[in-house]
């Protein structure tokens, strides 16, 4: 069967586990060819998304690296020829302490902002340069609900994660002369087990305020991926697209 | 290859022509069994698309009449067994005059809220009693970037586009637990048959508030009707998608 991103290559930050996996392994399926990026070893999932039959390498670097995030595009153009979807996932997240606006250290600030932010931009820069040259790209933003819904004692991952919807605006303007379309997901609150700092009770609030009444998985996301990684969204730019099962709405 | 709505019964409001036709035509390919819906003639559209190999009908029927459309709901499921998509798209827009809203004469704005508005809540109406036994469906509401951009000159249809927004959060929260999600598309302005009698200056306004600098087609609506109408929306509800180009973001 033809895969809806038959020939594209793919390359996603933070892609070693987790829900960046789940994506790597979604666009692998629609027949990307898929870089896994991360800090972690890169090669065991890149082997694992192989032996279940897709197109895969693992190329180590630190998105808050432009020479390290440099070389991760040199290598992927040298081994697959190009680079059509960035996959902007990887993101401080788990480890993060939570806490009033009050008791948030300024050293935790600045660490949640140098990831999810400037990583972020690091990783746009380096791959929109690759995409510019080939006229046509899509860049995908991994942002979050939590922007929408404003919850409390997270203000600098929600911080962060506000400053993903704006520079997804602003690369839209710049870079939609190139045929590049940028846009962004906002999951709601997903149930990762590994990666769940929360107790049973957030899972249920969260499942009461929803439209669709069920705990929200890494799959719930894929199809928004593939969506905004394929030709199906080439008009569509500096949009934002709330994946919650319905809890805020824009 | 097998489509992505292989199998799928979907309902398209206003496709006798213009860009439902487009939206009927591409669900086709993907393998949807297609209901033509318009206050038109539907038998000749019907029949161009089971030319072409598909499963269609044609039911002609006025989407603000809700025994009409309950009728149309009856018919649908004795051919067709089910209603797994609903399109509400017919809409009044061809044929509007662009003026002060001092000007807009009573009964026209009465017209356009009736048409546009009430048409669009009837069709849900019949059509989720039939979704609801299912325990599943998708609806995809068309709304404008008109409601995003609020043009003037252009009131009636600009609020009549409004609650299609307000209509689709709401009936998302109330058609959730059944399974049902509820999602509208506003595109920006596009050369839809109805437009290709404007003055290029129209276009070319269009084209230069966008970041991706070209003139909208039908087509470039499809891929996010695709996207809404299948399940790899399935855990996105009540969201509004704006498919401008990128003039607004949302």
């Amino acid at each position: 069967m033809a895969g809806r991103l038959d020939g594209r290559v793919a390359l996603v930050t933070g892609g070693a586990q987790g829900i960046g996996l789940v994506y790597c392994e979604g666009l692998a399926k629609e027949g990307a060819k898929v870089v896994v990026n991360d800090l972690l070893d890169c090669a065991g999932p890149a082997n694992q998304i192989k032996e279940d039959g897709g197109e895969a390498i693992g190329i180590g670097g630190d998105i808050c690296d432009p020479d390290a995030m440099e070389a991760v595009v040199q290598k992927t153009v040298g081994t697959f020829g190009r680079l059509d979807i960035l996959v902007n996932n990887a993101a401080l997240y788990a480890g993060i302490q939570r806490g009033s606006m009050f008791d948030i250290t300024l050293e935790e600030w600045e660490r949640v902002m140098k990831v999810n932010v400037i990583g972020q931009i690091v990783a746009a820069q380096a791959v929109a340069r690759q995409m510019k040259e080939q006229k046509y790209g899509k860049i995908v933003n991994i942002a979050s609900a939590v922007v929408d819904t404003g919850i409390p004692a997270f203000i600098h991952y929600t911080a962060s994660k506000g400053a993903v919807y704006a520079m997804t605006r602003a690369m839209a303007r710049e870079l939609g002369a190139d045929g590049i379309t940028v846009n962004s997901i906002s999951p709601g609150y997903v149930d990762v087990t590994s990666n769940d700092p929360l107790p049973k009770e957030r899972h249920d609030d969260n499942i009461r305020v929803r439209c669709i009444k069920r705990n929200q998985y890494p799959d719930d996301l894929v199809g928004t991926l593939i969506y905004l990684s394929s030709a199906d969204s080439d008009f569509v730019t500096g949009q934002n697209i709330i994946v919650d099962g319905g809890i805020a709405f824009a | 290859m097998a489509g992505r709505l292989e199998g799928r019964v979907a309902v398209i409001t206003g496709s006798a022509q213009g860009i439902g036709w487009v939206y009927a035509e591409a669900m086709a390919k993907e393998g949807a069994k297609v209901v033509i819906n318009d206050i038109m003639d539907c038998e000749k559209p019907a029949q161009t698309l089971r030319d072409s190999g598909a499963e269609a009908i044609g039911v002609q029927a006025d989407v603000t009449d809700l025994g009409a459309m309950e009728e149309a709901v009856q018919r649908t499921v004795d051919v067709f067994g089910s209603v797994d998509v609903l399109v509400n798209n017919a809409a009044i827009f061809a044929g509007l005059q662009r003026r002060s809203f001092f000007d807009i004469p009573m009964d026209e704005w009465d017209k356009v809220i009736h048409v546009n508005i009430t048409g669009t809540f009837v069709p849900i109406r019949a059509f989720a009693q039939q979704m609801k036994k299912q325990g599943s469906g998708k609806i995809v509401n068309i709304s404008s970037a008109v409601v995003a951009t609020g043009i003037s000159d252009f009131v009636h249809y600009t609020t009549s586009k409004s609650a299609v927004i307000g209509m689709t959060r709401a009936m998302a929260r109330e058609l959730g637990p059944s399974g049902i999600s509820v999602n509208a598309v506003m595109p920006g302005y596009v050369m839809a048959p109805s437009n290709e009698g404007n003055p290029k200056s129209v276009d070319d306004m269009n084209v230069s508030r966008r970041s991706i600098q070209r003139t909208g087609y039908p087509a470039d609506v499809v891929g996010t009707v695709l996207y809404l109408s299948t399940s790899e929306s399935d855990f996105v509800t009540g969201q509004s998608i704006i498919v401008d180009g990128g003039i607004c973001f949302g």
